[in-house]
């Protein structure tokens, strides 16, 4: 055999998405980080428990003022990544469309909403479009946080589905399916691997932006802390608090989304 | 073989592809009859890949016309997806679906595309596995098999769809040397069966023994054809000669 055609090597390496924005994800390789987040973790609770204990005014007090707070601040996290998801998803499958249209207006969401700040956008949705509809404060948080974090997902998505051998579209469509039907079947549950790491990373991320939220009146975690402290003048002790309990989530998140990936992994 | 009063399957008229500059496929005209099985030789880019490709629409073509079956894929209004359900095509890279059982490869399009119910798709699955001999992997994933063995499921996977047709792209370029036999021969025995073939190949010993027209491409043109006879005993065309003597 003459020809030697560059063979379109099998990759078995699974494609792996880079961002470098959200919390160190301990994996356990990393025995340092793996270290790092065993520290972070059990010192953050250990000085919660010392100072409830040790001074239970403020600090127990605090405690049990937050819990609402914590409870408002999953329900725009969750509320808004699923919406971010769904939003991400035609988002990416605009970018990758060859209709000059819709991958124009893919594109250009996703330019427009990196470029604008998520506060801004917060910000804007609630004051400025409220002057034309009047949307509930949580409403409006939830949905500027999805549009923002929908543009990030779209362009994970996007990567995702690009990480895909061209291959796999080529046999799916060789074999009658439609795009759709290519799509829904082959592609994108091999993406779905890809897209979770970053994905996991993004909602942790998506959990610690929602504090912006407490500006609009929605009582979230940070925005309890500020009530409590304006009326007891504890800000000191009140946002040590706040700030221990951020961490302690998404410590604790961030382990769960390792997690999520080993399983994944291990599939 | 006589072509008489044979129906023709593919019509392929003065097609023409460029990729930017470069002209993929030059004027190429040829007809493939029901239940031939036709090799088509040549160097690297020269335009065999993309005329396979051409005849299930993997590629568009820029000028001229490709009839498949009675259906003219060249005219946009043409249901591309009807068309594709009747080709079967095997790729140099297998593209089985890696997330999907080996049987499940089988079934996907076979439930998605032509309606069959699981029950049935899986009989038919499982009778084709048993054909390509690996009925005993029908519920390992493809990452277990060797590539060989994801080609004969690829094979299964375009056969499950009843096809007139099958395309083969260079089905085992991507193999170990000792694989290449066991998917020849999964090739030579879906000849004999009288299915119609084409075939983008260097394996000339393949060739001589099922083929019934030879095509030598170069630089986007068919430079000859004939039978595996006369490229193995008397090609016209320097071209050719040289080419032959490279792989042989």
């Amino acid at each position: 055999m003459a020809e030697v055609k560059k063979t379109e090597k099998i990759d078995k390496k699974k494609p792996v998405i880079a961002v470098g924005d959200g919390p160190a994800i301990p994996s356990k390789e990393d025995v340092g980080l793996f270290t790092a987040w065993r520290v972070s973790i059990i010192g953050a609770l250990a000085i919660i428990a010392y100072l409830a204990i040790s001074k239970p005014d403020p600090y127990l007090a605090i405690l049990k003022f937050v819990p609402d707070g914590i409870l408002v601040t999953f329900q725009v996290t969750i509320e808004a990544i699923l919406l971010a998801l769904l939003i991400g998803l035609f988002t990416g499958l605009g970018r990758i469309s060859k209709n000059r249209i819709i991958n124009g207006i893919a594109s250009v969401y996703v330019e427009v909403i990196r470029g604008i700040p998520l506060l801004v956008q917060l910000f804007y949705i609630y004051f400025a479009l409220g002057r034309v509809v009047n949307l509930p404060a949580m409403v409006s948080a939830v949905i500027a946080m999805s549009v923002c974090y929908g543009a990030y997902m779209g362009e994970i998505f996007r990567a995702g589905i690009e990480s895909i051998p061209k291959g796999q579209m080529e046999a799916a469509r060789s074999l009658g399916m439609s795009y759709p039907q290519a799509m829904i079947h082959v592609i994108l549950p091999q993406a779905f691997k890809t897209i979770l790491p970053p994905v996991g990373n993004e909602f942790v991320a998506l959990l610690k932006d929602s504090s912006l939220v407490s500006i609009l009146a929605v009582s979230d975690l940070l925005r309890r802390g500020r009530e409590f402290a304006s009326e007891s003048f504890t800000y000191f002790e009140t946002y040590t608090m706040v700030a221990l309990v951020y961490l302690v989530i998404t410590l604790f998140l961030s382990k769960l989304v390792s997690l999520m990936e080993e399983r994944i992994s291990v599939d | 073989m006589s072509t008489e009063n044979r129906n023709i399957m593919v019509q392929i008229r003065s097609v023409y592809k460029f990729f930017g500059q470069l002209k993929a496929l030059d004027n190429v005209t040829l007809d493939i009859y029901d239940g031939e099985k036709m090799v088509i030789i040549g160097p690297s880019g020269s335009g065999k890949s993309t005329l396979l490709r051409s005849i299930n629409k993997l590629e568009t073509i820029d000028a001229g016309q490709i009839i498949v079956d009675g259906l003219d894929i060249s005219n946009p209004e043409t249901d591309i997806n009807k068309v594709r359900e009747e080709i079967g095509m095997v790729f140099q890279s297998f593209n089985v679906f890696p997330h999907k059982t080996v049987l499940d490869n089988i079934n996907l399009a076979q439930t998605v595309v032509r309606k069959r119910s699981k029950k049935e798709a899986t009989e038919i699955s499982r009778e084709l596995l048993n054909k390509v001999g690996i009925l005993d992997k029908a519920n390992e994933y493809p990452g277990k098999l060797s590539g060989g063995q994801q080609q004969r499921v690829a094979i299964a996977r375009a056969l499950a769809m009843k096809p007139k047709l099958m395309l083969f792209d260079e089905p085992t370029s991507a193999l170990d040397p000792e694989m290449i036999g066991e998917v020849l021969e999964v090739m030579i025995k879906l000849a004999k069966e009288g299915m119609t073939m084409i075939v983008v190949t260097h394996e000339m010993g393949f060739a001589r023994e099922v083929s019934d027209r030879v095509l030598f491409m170069d630089y986007g043109a068919v430079i000859e054809e004939g039978t595996p006879e006369h490229f193995f005993k008397n090609p016209t065309e320097e071209r050719t000669k040289l080419f032959m003597s490279q792989i042989l």
